[in-house]
């Protein structure tokens, strides 16, 4: 490397070496270098020890340097990692990070709900524009259109094979799609009004659907009958979901409630109030995400057992309630968004809680410490929805800004590079297996296969 | 009679349908959105949602704009009346309409103007009504400057009895000390620039930021004084029924 001295800084070199060899009494040196150098007369008193001290401070730099890059590559990794560091972050742990992988685009209206594929590298978004839409998440691609609904599309769920999918519209209709075909099979006319929600029983026999004709109506897939009619909500049923087994269905209103149904006999086996607006969403907490819950609870001398089951809410009086149903009681209440709480999801790894809101943001919340670990601007509108893929650190979220953003993380990303459908499955119990069981034992469920089933639960079923 | 206080729909002059077809629009948005602030009016309320500070300052308080173009008085009561103000229950509704009202004396303008607010106010009892000063128009002063500040004075003395409204001078910074309409801030002298909007609506933004912070902080005091379970894990608190 050649390096180019301008006139100034070559006779300060020049003055700072005359002073080095005068103040170490190399006298003759001194004397033959200011006559080859052409530098008659004394050295201002200015250069005194001048080249000593550049030649410290290059190494001090060097070492501040090599100080700063370290913590430039720590801080890095936490940022990437998205948390506290650690060596080795597990997937338990994983949560989204900005900038997103791919913003997707094509959608001509608001984007109301985007939801993971159960088995394949697809997602699907709905939209007020009244279209479906499937998206390639790995690559980023457009896939097809589904046509069918005639106004703005709320809800879209598939069952747990991904065979089926069903949607539901303000057109007062619930759809049912073949996802191989891309054909829909099946119209369920019923509901009075606006269809605002819908959801498959885990079994995937019936579907269930909530309207803004305050009912809840249970359908049979096979049919298209309605089996079932859930009354009791005072006003627009914004959102149903069922837990893992099936017993028992969660749903939120415009009345400011959270109701509690039991699925066998339609009975209301609780009605939680404590919001103070119209209530946006509801999510069951499942599998380790209750022990750390309970975690949430402890206090030095105090360990808690709740027995759950537990939900979560999302307001527009802009909180999130954690709920135990069996007591009917408000744990605890997360404060942080700065306007309605639209979407809901728990963290398959059952330590986080993640959220969508009007305030633009998605925010990660650190159940144990019932804190915001995490807030990232997603969206320059409201974010509506947001999905977790269950086994692999991948978020999506939709926005009234028409886009659906695709958050992944720097950490593997096992569903990747393993496209088969057990990949998946594997990814999926590893991160039970590392999380502790559900001390309640209520929804544990009894096979290795079922734990699959219950992960699902957990994120589809916000 | 006065016919800027008579509900009446535009005529179709030109016979392409749009004036009912946005107001139909508006109907279904009212049944199907829940809007906390909804803005009436004029193309002065229809060209704000088309700034950034719309997008900045009004969207986020989850307000719809029922603006339309060359609306007079009479326009805008006839679609308050046909279906706008139903299936909502706002906050606050916002109103500007008036200078467009060329055949119409100052007072009936202002007549307009205050049936208007009588409309909102039985419709939605619980909303604050805004009414904006209409905007001076112009380079230089001129008669129908003189007409609009003219409906504002009228404007402020008729709704002084009607409860939840409140007249927001939106006029005060557009004038120039020398008497003249900047194009910067008016680029026609009658529409708004972007930095026009920014001077005429920001006391607007302030007042409904507040509004809607004391909405929420009521409602929120009433839930604040109960103890939180989560504060006293051994004796859980009320179960709010």
């Amino acid at each position: 490397m050649k390096m180019v001295l301008s006139q100034r800084q070559r006779e300060e070199l020049n003055k700072a070496i005359a002073d080095y060899l005068c103040s170490n009494g190399y006298m003759e040196a001194l004397e033959a270098f200011k006559a080859e150098a052409d530098m008659p007369g004394e050295i201002e008193r200015k250069y005194a020890g001048l080249l000593e001290k550049k030649w410290c401070s290059v190494i001090r730099l060097q070492k501040k340097v090599m100080e700063l890059e370290v913590k430039l590559n720590e801080a890095e990794r936490e940022y990437n990692a998205g948390a506290p560091t650690r060596d080795k972050r597990s997937p338990v742990e994983w949560i989204p990070r900005p900038p997103e992988k791919y913003c997707l685009t094509g959608h001509r209206a608001p984007v109301t709900r985007v939801i993971f594929h159960p088995m394949y590298a697809m997602m699907v978004s709905s939209s007020e524009d009244g279209t479906i839409k499937v998206w390639d998440y790995e690559t980023g691609d457009y896939e097809k259109t589904l046509k069918g609904h005639t106004d703005s599309i709320q809800d879209i769920a598939f069952d747990h094979t991904g065979k089926f999918l069903v949607s539901c519209s303000a057109d007062m209709s619930v759809k049912l799609w073949d996802f191989s075909s891309y054909e829909c099979v099946k119209t369920m006319h019923g509901h009075d009004h606006n269809v605002s929600s819908v959801t498959f029983m885990p079994s995937g026999d019936y579907l269930l659907s909530s309207s803004r004709d305050k009912t809840i109506k249970m359908w049979e897939v096979a049919t298209g009958y309605c089996v079932k009619t859930f009354s009791g909500h005072r006003e627009w049923v914004r959102m149903v979901r069922v837990c893992s087994n099936g017993s028992l269905i969660a749903s939120c209103s415009n009345d400011q409630t959270v109701r509690v149904w039991i699925t066998a006999t339609k009975e209301c086996k609780a009605e939680l109030r404590e919001h103070d607006h119209v209530v946006e969403c509801v999510a069951w907490c499942e599998g380790s995400t209750c022990a750390t819950v309970n975690e949430a609870l402890a206090t030095d001398n105090r360990k808690p057992t709740y027995q759950g089951p537990f939900l979560i809410s999302g307001s527009r009086d802009k909180t999130i309630k954690v709920w135990d149903v069996g007591v009917g009681l408000c744990l605890f209440t997360l404060v942080g968004h700065d306007n309605w709480v639209r979407g809901l999801l728990v963290h398959p790894g059952g330590k986080f809680l993640l959220s969508a809101s009007d305030d633009k943001t998605i925010r990660v919340w650190d159940i144990k410490n019932k804190r915001c670990q995490k807030t990232l601007d997603a969206h320059s509108h409201f974010c509506t929805s947001l999905d977790m893929h269950r086994s692999a650190p991948f978020v999506i979220t939709g926005s009234v800004d028409q886009t659906i953003k695709h958050m992944t993380g720097a950490t593997q990303t096992p569903g990747a590079e393993e496209r088969p459908s057990q990949a998946r499955r594997c990814g999926a119990t590893s991160y039970m297996s590392s999380s502790c069981p559900s001390p309640t034992g209520h929804f544990h469920p009894k096979s290795g296969f079922g734990e699959i089933w219950m992960l699902r639960g957990q994120v589809q079923g916000r | 009679m006065n016919p800027a206080a008579v509900p009446t729909p535009l005529e179709d002059v030109q016979g392409d349908g749009r004036w009912l077809s946005m107001h139909n629009r508006f109907v279904n948005q009212a049944r199907e959105m829940e809007p906390d602030v909804v803005f009436v009016g004029d193309s002065l309320i229809a060209n704000l949602q088309n700034t950034d500070l719309w997008e900045k300052w009004f969207a986020p308080m989850h307000t719809l704009n029922f603006g339309i173009g060359g609306d007079q008085t009479q326009h805008v009561l006839w679609r308050l009346r046909n279906g706008e103000l139903e299936c909502i229950k706002p906050k606050a509704v916002v109103v500007l309409v008036g200078t467009n009202n060329h055949e119409h004396t100052a007072a009936e303008v202002a007549g307009g103007i205050a049936e208007i607010c009588n409309t909102i106010r039985e419709k939605q009892p619980q909303a604050y009504v805004i009414v904006l000063t209409l905007l001076p128009r112009g380079e230089k002063p001129n008669r129908l400057r003189e007409k609009n500040s003219q409906v504002n004075s009228l404007v402020k003395d008729a709704l002084r009895t009607l409860d939840l409204c409140q007249v927001v001078s939106v006029d005060q910074d557009i004038i120039m000390t020398d008497g003249t309409i900047d194009h910067r801030d008016m680029y026609d002298y009658l529409h708004l620039t972007l930095q026009g909007y920014r001077r005429a609506f920001e006391p607007l933004y302030l007042l409904l930021s507040n509004l809607l912070q004391e909405d929420s902080a009521l409602t929120n005091d009433a839930s604040s004084t109960l103890p939180s379970p989560s504060d006293h894990p051994s004796n859980p608190g009320p179960s709010a029924d």
